[in-house]
């Protein structure tokens, strides 16, 4: 189980306030889906969450574990997965799984059968001796994906998994989730297809102008805001929150 | 120091697995042998007419028959030269202005420096202004100082002024490369991952940042060293070329004889030289988003190191204690004492420790940095 309290990350470069006051409490065995519009934190959450970032203030705790202090284990049990991470180009499927199975401690057998039976499920099998580099949009993704899943990890992190996919390739995914849902795996995805949520998350949580405005499930969603979807739900609540000042601040009006 | 064996076999093979890298880095020197070769090969133009041959020990280097002009009024400098044309030594307050000698009349002198002599560098490394300069000062008449005198030969002999070119060199020929091979690699090593977006893939895995960074620090010294020590290579290996050949170059170049000893000295000093490059060379990558910002960011560095081990050509005789502990330019003077055989143990302690404190320095403002937002996004 995964709990934030009151995360907070102010970028010291530029002074941008981009999580203000973020709470969540994301449960094993669920796929949490994290909304809110572009700009509104999801992914500097998300990136504190998986240890790229430190937070300026609050807490995050794994299992109970504060993330600060333990953030190698807490590493050897995620997968975290965006669009702006690559693997090598230079290297074949099977190099790479060679490369980040060793990084994680696994044995070569380990490796072994994870890689086998990962690289079957995504079709990357009867590739996996070519370069990365030379391969189309929706294998790399599947790759990374296999790649990122190869130490069986306990969380998976993805931020807007499915992309620039085609619809195989995002069922396929999809399916795959709920197979890791399954197992009893934490998922959280960060999404903007509300169609997604409602067809695979069980929870939501939505942050609006860095800060939390609701943690629950997809069922209360409409109905703490008394409306029939979750669109109008999502609506509702960024009107509700939004911080007007911020936007004329931006164009330099008062 | 969990994990850094796999990051320092992963970064060598992505270098092994880059041609155009390799080509740039290992091959390309290969083919400027030819270059070595040729350049090795240029003689100056002789007139034909007024030409006397003599040679020249000039800090180890010998100059013969070289076109010294005409001169009409040689009279008193044929009666100093009398005195013992074959040896002369300068000495110590010796300044180019001073020596006023025609060697026209004579087959053969020879000029041996002390290596005490603080005499201008302009003067050491431009023969042929020199000689021009004495004559053409001479033949109008100008001061003639002309303290040129015969004296004993001391400690300038056959074995003494072997290494003199290749230690003057050695520094340049060395650090040039090797600023030039670490710049690159270190920037394609952390920048270039964030440019392509495989650092963060890597920074997610459980392994502590400071086998990451080793991995990297020890991939870009390893590779940087053999590429360095291939561009020196070819270079010895031209002049053997022309030795064996029979051909002096230029320089008449004096020849390389080394004990085992000195190799591995040598070659422990350039592994802590490379050690603490690489540092520096990871620590600017680390700051920079992609190849191009890390490598710009890299020329000071390479700048200040090349003229550093540029002075160090013009170092003569022994340097104070204090030298020895000026970063670079220290290791170009060990260099250079290693090769004459005049290195003395405290100075190559002091060498060798400020080196290793320096880049353990870096390596520890690296890790510090590590965690730094602008590393991180």
């Amino acid at each position: 189980m995964i709990t934030i309290e009151h995360l907070k990350k102010t970028f010291k470069k530029n002074k941008v306030e981009a999580v203000k006051d973020v709470s969540l409490e994301i449960r094993d065995g669920e796929i949490f889906a994290l909304l809110g519009p572009n700009g509104a934190g999801k992914t500097t959450t998300m990136r504190m969450l998986s240890t790229l970032l430190l937070p300026t203030s609050g807490k995050i705790f794994f299992d109970g574990k504060d993330l600060l202090k333990n953030d190698e284990e807490v590493r050897s049990r995620i997968a975290f997965l965006t669009n702006e991470i690559r693997l090598d180009g230079q290297f074949t499927p099977d190099e790479l799984a060679d490369y980040y199975g060793g990084l994680y401690e696994m044995t070569q057998e380990q490796i072994n059968s994870r890689r086998d039976e990962l690289f079957d499920y995504f079709g990357i099998s009867e590739f996996r001796n070519r370069r990365y580099d030379t391969f189309s949009t929706g294998m790399k993704q599947k790759t990374s994906l296999a790649i990122c899943l190869l130490h069986d990890p306990d969380t998976i992190i993805f931020d807007e998994p499915t992309n620039g996919l085609d619809i195989l390739t995002q069922q396929l995914i999809e399916e795959y989730l709920l197979k890791l849902k399954e197992q009893g795996k934490c998922i959280i995805l960060s999404t903007h297809i509300l169609d997604l949520v409602g067809r695979m998350a069980d929870r939501v949580g939505i942050i609006v102008d860095g800060k939390s405005v609701f943690c629950g499930t997809v069922a209360e969603l409409p109905e703490s805001q008394g409306v029939e979807t979750i669109d109008q739900a999502f609506i509702k609540l960024y009107k509700e929150n939004h911080e007007e000042k911020a936007i004329v601040g931006r164009h330099g009006n008062n | 120091m969990r994990g850094v064996g796999k990051i320092f076999h992963h970064e060598m093979q992505k270098i092994l697995k880059e041609k155009s890298l390799l080509f740039g880095f290992i091959l390309l020197p290969v083919l400027t042998l030819f270059v070595t070769v040729g350049i090795s090969m240029l003689r100056p133009k002789t007139s034909g007419e007024n030409v006397d041959s003599y040679s020249m020990f000039f800090y180890g280097l010998e100059i013969d028959s070289y076109n010294i002009g005409a001169l009409d009024d040689k009279q008193i400098w044929i009666k100093k030269v009398d005195e013992n044309p074959a040896d002369f030594v300068l000495s110590d307050d010796f300044h180019h202005s001073d020596v006023l000698v025609d060697f026209s009349d004579v087959e053969h002198v020879t000029i041996y420096y002390y290596e005490s002599n603080s005499v201008s560098s302009y003067l050491k490394m431009s023969a042929e202004a020199f000689v021009r300069e004495s004559f053409d000062t001479a033949y109008k008449g100008q001061v003639t100082g002309a303290s040129f005198r015969s004296v004993e030969l001391t400690d300038i002999n056959e074995k003494d002024t072997t290494n003199r070119m290749i230690a003057m060199l050695l520094p340049y020929m060395l650090i040039l490369p090797l600023t030039a091979n670490i710049a690159n690699f270190a920037s394609d090593t952390i920048a270039g991952d964030k440019a392509r977006g495989t650092f963060y893939q890597v920074m997610l895995s459980p392994v502590p940042p400071l086998s990451l960074i080793m991995g990297k620090i020890f991939s870009v010294s390893l590779i940087s060293l053999v590429s360095s020590a291939v561009y020196i290579g070819i270079d010895i290996l031209g002049s053997r070329i022309c030795e064996a050949a029979g051909v002096k170059d230029v320089f008449g170049f004096a020849g390389v004889s080394v004990s085992m000893s000195q190799i591995l000295l040598i070659l422990l000093y350039a592994v802590l030289l490379c050690y603490l490059f690489s540092n520096l060379g990871v620590l600017i990558s680390l700051f920079c988003k992609d190849q191009n910002q890390a490598q710009t960011a890299q020329i000071p560095v390479t700048l200040v190191c090349t003229l550093a081990s540029m002075m160090s050509m013009f170092r003569f005789g022994t340097s104070p204690s204090s030298h020895y502990l000026i970063p670079v330019y220290n290791i170009c003077l060990i260099f250079q004492d290693l090769l004459n055989a005049r290195a003395k143990m405290d100075n190559m302690l002091m060498v060798a420790i400020s080196l290793l404190v320096l880049a353990v320095g870096v390596l520890i403002l690296t890790l510090a940095s590590y965690k730094s937002e602008k590393v991180r996004t």
